[in-house]
């Protein structure tokens, strides 16, 4: 995935544009009709190493705030919450094998899953933008 | 960092990836100052420490070390201790941080009638570990003597700079390798300990030494399948269910716990501690269930993702009926059933990893 837009930082933590996000640490792309998703570099980084993620089955219908599967890195395991409603269309296998993109390229390479959205002008509310999500993160780090 | 037992401490350094692969490829150093350790002495130290401990004191020799366990009178694990025979009739014993009020009081309390006397040195005296199969190199350099003679579980004194050490072959983490104590370097003036840890860093540069943090002693302890304390023992459990029975001389002479276990062992032992690899995806963490044919039989008691293995392991407690090596059982991991194969301790292949490699 490119990494366009210009990215924010909240201390070592990077928060691109463009981007929406969830209190619970998740971001959501805009691709036309599809939403994909991954965990923030906030994340990745309070995990540490990602050693295992466990993926949705794809055509899995998913409720916002559901949980949609797991990041699992040595020490923790983190839910990663569905960030809109949804059946998820595609997911990233290469996680199977290289769990570590999750840390390496959290906004990239490392996304999780595509969901196509059934609710996304009504959820999309409760979702945080770039600034929204940055102000959120500086209140965490306190 | 993180609070552990009331200490400040670094889960990871670096990575605790690295630092895993570190300690089982070359070599890695561990503060484990937070330890507690007590020297006990006396005329009547060693039949003290027989009636406290369940291992063959009277037979340890001066410099040598064993694994021990003090149990209660149910014969339920209160700790389990390393105790390094320093001299004739003065012990240094080793135990755990989160234990160190709970031990101390139980073996003042069990003293009364020995002429001993129990000295806390646990913030008078750092200790370090130094692992790896390059460990025994990198202390060489640091003290300047051949320490090939030192056997596993023996102990040495040593003088650095003028510095007084104590070296036991010992670790918690399966590989050959150290620990290190530094006597008269108190905890509140840390500049003798910084100085050992220090010369110990200079000199394993050469061998990539790595600074290692909790999360990789928590790990390398359990691929070994080490016990850690409040988790896989506990006062509820047993030395024979822990499969420690070992460290445990039913024929020595009269010791706290003896007769439950002797009971237990005379009435056969209902449940035992396993080793599980996990053969699907997904990790196992303490107080996953372990199922059989559909019914609940144990839990995980420690669990984690092996770097070295590259899958999940985990221990715990089944009746002893499904505890052969090769019996298949399930763990549920987050409402997922992941098929678990018992395997035998250590977790890894013992002639790529672990101290018995490097013995030919």
């Amino acid at each position: 995935m490119p990494e366009r837009d210009q990215t924010m930082k909240v201390g070592d933590y990077e928060v691109p544009e463009g981007l929406y996000y969830t209190k619970e640490h998740e971001w959501v792309k805009l691709e036309g009709n599809t939403c994909r998703i991954g965990i923030s570099d906030y994340a990745q980084k309070s995990l540490h190493e990602v050693v295992f993620v466990d993926l949705p089955k794809v055509g899995t219908q998913m409720i916002q705030s559901q949980s949609l599967g797991s990041v699992e890195s040595v020490k923790a395991v983190a839910d990663v919450y569905a960030p809109v409603s949804g059946e998820i269309s595609e997911v990233n296998l290469r996680l199977t094998d290289t769990p570590e993109l999750v840390n390496q390229h959290p906004y990239g390479d490392g996304w999780i899953a595509v969901v196509k959205p059934s609710r996304l002008e009504v959820e999309i509310k409760n979702l945080l933008d770039a600034k929204g999500y940055a102000d959120f993160l500086k209140t965490q780090m306190k | 960092m993180t609070e552990f037992a009331g200490f400040e401490m670094p889960v990871w350094y670096d990575s605790i990836v690295s630092e895993c692969r570190a300690v089982r490829n070359s070599v890695g150093i561990f503060d484990v100052s937070h330890m507690g350790r007590a020297v006990i002495s006396g005329e009547d130290s060693t039949s003290f420490l027989d009636y406290v401990t369940t291992n063959d004191v009277a037979a340890l020799t001066v410099n040598r070390a064993h694994y021990s366990l003090i149990c209660n009178e149910d014969g339920g694990i209160v700790d389990d201790v390393v105790i390094d025979k320093l001299a004739e009739n003065q012990y240094l014993m080793v135990f755990n941080a989160g234990n160190r009020d709970k031990d101390l009081g139980w073996l003042k309390k069990k003293a009364e009638p020995f002429s001993v006397n129990i000295k806390h040195v646990s913030d008078q005296v750092s200790m370090f570990a130094v692992q790896g199969p390059n460990a025994q190199q990198v202390m060489e350099q640091v003290c300047g003597e051949d320490l090939s003679s030192i056997p596993r579980f023996g102990e040495r004194s040593l003088d650095l700079e003028g510095m007084k050490l104590t070296v036991t072959r010992t670790g918690y983490t399966g590989e050959d390798g150290f620990e290190v104590f530094t006597w008269g370097a108190p905890s509140e003036d840390p500049s003798r300990a910084v100085a050992v840890w220090s010369e110990i860093l200079d000199h394993g540069k050469a061998f990539h030494i790595q600074p290692c943090g909790l999360g990789a002693r928590d790990i390398l302890r359990l691929e070994a399948g080490m016990c850690l304390y409040g988790n896989d023992i506990t006062e509820s459990t047993s030395p024979l269910q822990a499969r420690l029975s070992f460290v445990v001389k039913l024929t020595k002479s009269e010791f706290i716990g003896r007769d439950a276990l002797a009971r237990e062992k005379a009435q056969g032992v209902k449940k035992v501690r396993v080793g599980l690899k996990v053969l699907d995806a997904g990790i196992p963490r303490a107080e996953c269930p372990l199922l059989k044919d559909s019914q609940v039989v144990g839990k995980v008691t420690s669990g984690t993702f092996s770097p070295t293995m590259s899958q999940g392991i985990a221990m715990g407690y089944i009746p002893r009926e499904y505890s052969k090596v090769g019996e298949n059982l399930l763990v549920e991991v987050r409402g997922k059933k992941l098929r678990a194969a018992v395997v035998g301790f250590p977790f890894y292949d013992t002639s790529k990893y672990g101290w018995q490699r490097t013995k030919k």
